[in-house]
């Protein structure tokens, strides 16, 4: 992959000294993640133990958590909203960045500046007038209110107009000689071909989605739908219980590393790539 | 031909409506006394409370704060990520993509689990940092460690993300540059140093430019529930600060009148940073 290692190449010592500083970093990083699940996966009794191994393992801290709050409601109002979420950002995304790749037209730079423009504007700017207007169409505290404004992904637009430009444009012109509308060769020419894409950039959208903390957090205010705001109701400042706090901050994150254990590559492609452009 | 102008319909009526509308009204609000509750009136009031903000102490301390946790995060997300990059240019294959998949976990744990994971590692009695250091330092809840805590999760959160893109960025420059160096009799030290470095500059510039407007936004939900902005303010940067005099203090119009100074001085950060990058960039093409 790397050409400049041909021109360069490497003794030996340096690999080594490569793998000792990636081994350590690798350490440092993901320890806090390890010691998350080893806590969890202690008998109540034994959560306070620095063993590093957690044995014997127990549920019992997962029986506990359940016991304070209902985590399978959590789980699934979360797997709802996050759905919802990434899809309709997707579909949104879809739409524009077809118009971006596939056609010229007035105020094309202006209206693509408007996407771009969308990352100087912080959250905590707009967080105020966006609650009154929810507030006014009844939305606070509900879940729909948090899934509404974040349907439009300025990331996703960027990535697939990048992803549509380098799309062979002779396909598109031989469809639109066959007679076809430009919204079947959309779906017919362009969704097929651009699959690995959309698939990588729906994973992103859902881990993005279930991860959000500050919106629901201004939406739903003190109730606890998602599991995010539920592992709130854990931290409190003094006496935390530990064991079944660690249990649903591990099934806070656990999808998101399913996702990532199966299809790691992939997710990490997914994250630079977004930041490559 | 209204055909683009329809698909883009959904997004940008999205756009106006959940960023650019709130903007302005942000603007607006900015000029107004108002307590965020419908029965109550908005009364103008000009340019008060920009004038309360230059004179609140608070508000300069939470933007130096700020400051100093963008200035912290810069070797987490610049400086580590490039020497690691530069460090480890010879590990390849299977062994490269397991070390990768464990340096980018944390990027995707939620933060609220990082945060509730660090609270029980730096837990003053039974945390295992405490036991192993043999301290009884409450580092979340003492002002002189409370800031570093939260610098320290960010820096943990984002430095994977960063040590991709930056290798991501370094498989992407060609080798026929070096190799024409080397040729030339120079050093690797030179060409690391006169040719890699500066051909990776889009690279940092982008890293630069996340680390100011988005790293600083993720220590929110880690301020809101580990310290609350505490102990003694020593947490409250100006994301916080803005969220404070909106939703505890329901003083709407400062709280948007900090927001748009906010957005401000994004623009002139993130204008400064391309006007640089522009003039340094060296591209590869």
């Amino acid at each position: 992959m790397t050409t400049s290692e041909s021109a360069v190449p490497e003794p030996l010592w340096r690999r080594a000294r490569g793998h000792v500083v990636l081994v350590a970093i690798a350490l440092v990083c993901a320890f806090p993640i390890y010691w998350l699940l080893a806590t969890s996966l202690r008998r109540p009794d034994d959560v306070g133990s620095l063993s590093p191994v957690p044995w014997p393992l127990s549920l019992g801290n997962y029986v506990d958590a359940t016991e304070k709050v209902d985590v399978i409601r959590l789980l699934a109002n979360t797997f709802a909203v996050s759905g919802v979420s990434a899809a309709g950002q997707l579909l949104v995304a879809l739409l524009a960045s077809y118009a971006f790749a596939m056609y010229s037209f007035r105020f094309q730079r202006l209206l693509y500046l408007a996407f771009v423009g969308t990352w100087l504007v912080p959250f905590q700017v707009t967080m105020l007038p966006n609650y009154v207007l929810l507030y006014q169409m009844g939305l606070i505290n509900n879940l729909v209110g948090v899934i509404v404004p974040t349907l439009c992904s300025a990331l996703g637009v960027l990535m697939l107009r990048q992803h549509m430009a380098g799309f062979p444009k002779e396909l598109v012109a031989a469809a639109k000689l066959d007679g076809r509308s430009s919204w079947s060769i959309l779906w017919t020419v362009v969704v097929p071909n651009l699959r690995p894409a959309l698939a990588a950039l729906s994973i992103l959208l859902f881990i993005n989605a279930w991860n959000e903390y500050f919106w629901p957090a201004v939406v739903l205010q003190r109730s606890n739908a998602v599991v995010q705001l539920g592992l709130r109701s854990f931290m409190g400042t003094e006496g935390n219980d530990w064991g079944p706090m660690m249990a649903v901050a591990g099934l806070a994150c656990l999808p998101v590393f399913v996702l990532y254990v199966v299809l790691q590559r992939h997710i990490v492609n997914a994250f630079v790539r977004s930041g490559l452009k | 031909m209204a055909e683009p102008y329809l698909y883009l319909a959904p997004a940008v009526a999205l756009l106006v409506v959940w960023t650019y509308r709130p903007l302005v009204q942000a603007a607006q609000l900015s000029t107004y006394s108002w307590n965020l509750l419908p029965t109550t009136p908005m009364v103008p009031v000009g340019t008060d409370n920009y004038r309360r903000l230059l004179e609140l102490p608070a508000v300069g301390d939470s933007v130096w704060r700020t400051v100093v946790l963008i200035v912290g995060l810069l070797p987490f997300t610049l400086v580590l990520p490039v020497v690691v990059g530069f460090a480890t240019r010879g590990v390849h294959g299977r062994a490269r993509a397991i070390y990768q998949s464990l340096i980018f976990a944390p990027f995707l744990v939620a933060p609220v689990a990082s945060a509730a994971v660090w609270q029980w590692l730096l837990d003053p009695g039974a945390g295992i940092v405490n036991r192993v250091l043999g301290s009884d330092t409450n580092w979340i809840h003492e002002p002189a460690t409370a800031q570093w805590v939260i610098l320290a999760i960010t820096g943990w959160h984002f430095m994977g993300f960063a040590v991709l893109v930056v290798s991501a960025g370094m498989a992407g420059i060609s080798g026929d540059y070096a190799e024409a160096a080397q040729v030339d009799g120079a050093t690797r030290r030179q060409i690391d140093w006169w040719i890699t470095l500066p051909l990776l500059s889009p690279t940092l510039v982008f890293l630069g430019l996340m680390t100011v407007l988005l790293s600083t936004q993720w220590t929110f939900p880690l301020i809101d529930t580990l310290t609350q902005g505490g102990p003694s303010q020593a947490t409250t940067n100006i994301y916080y600060l803005l969220w404070d005099y909106g939703f505890h203090s329901f003083d709407a119009g400062l709280s948007a009148a900090a927001g748009i100074m906010l957005f401000a001085g994004f623009g002139l950060v993130a204008g400064v940073l391309v006007w640089i990058s522009e003039r340094i960039s060296f591209h590869d093409d």
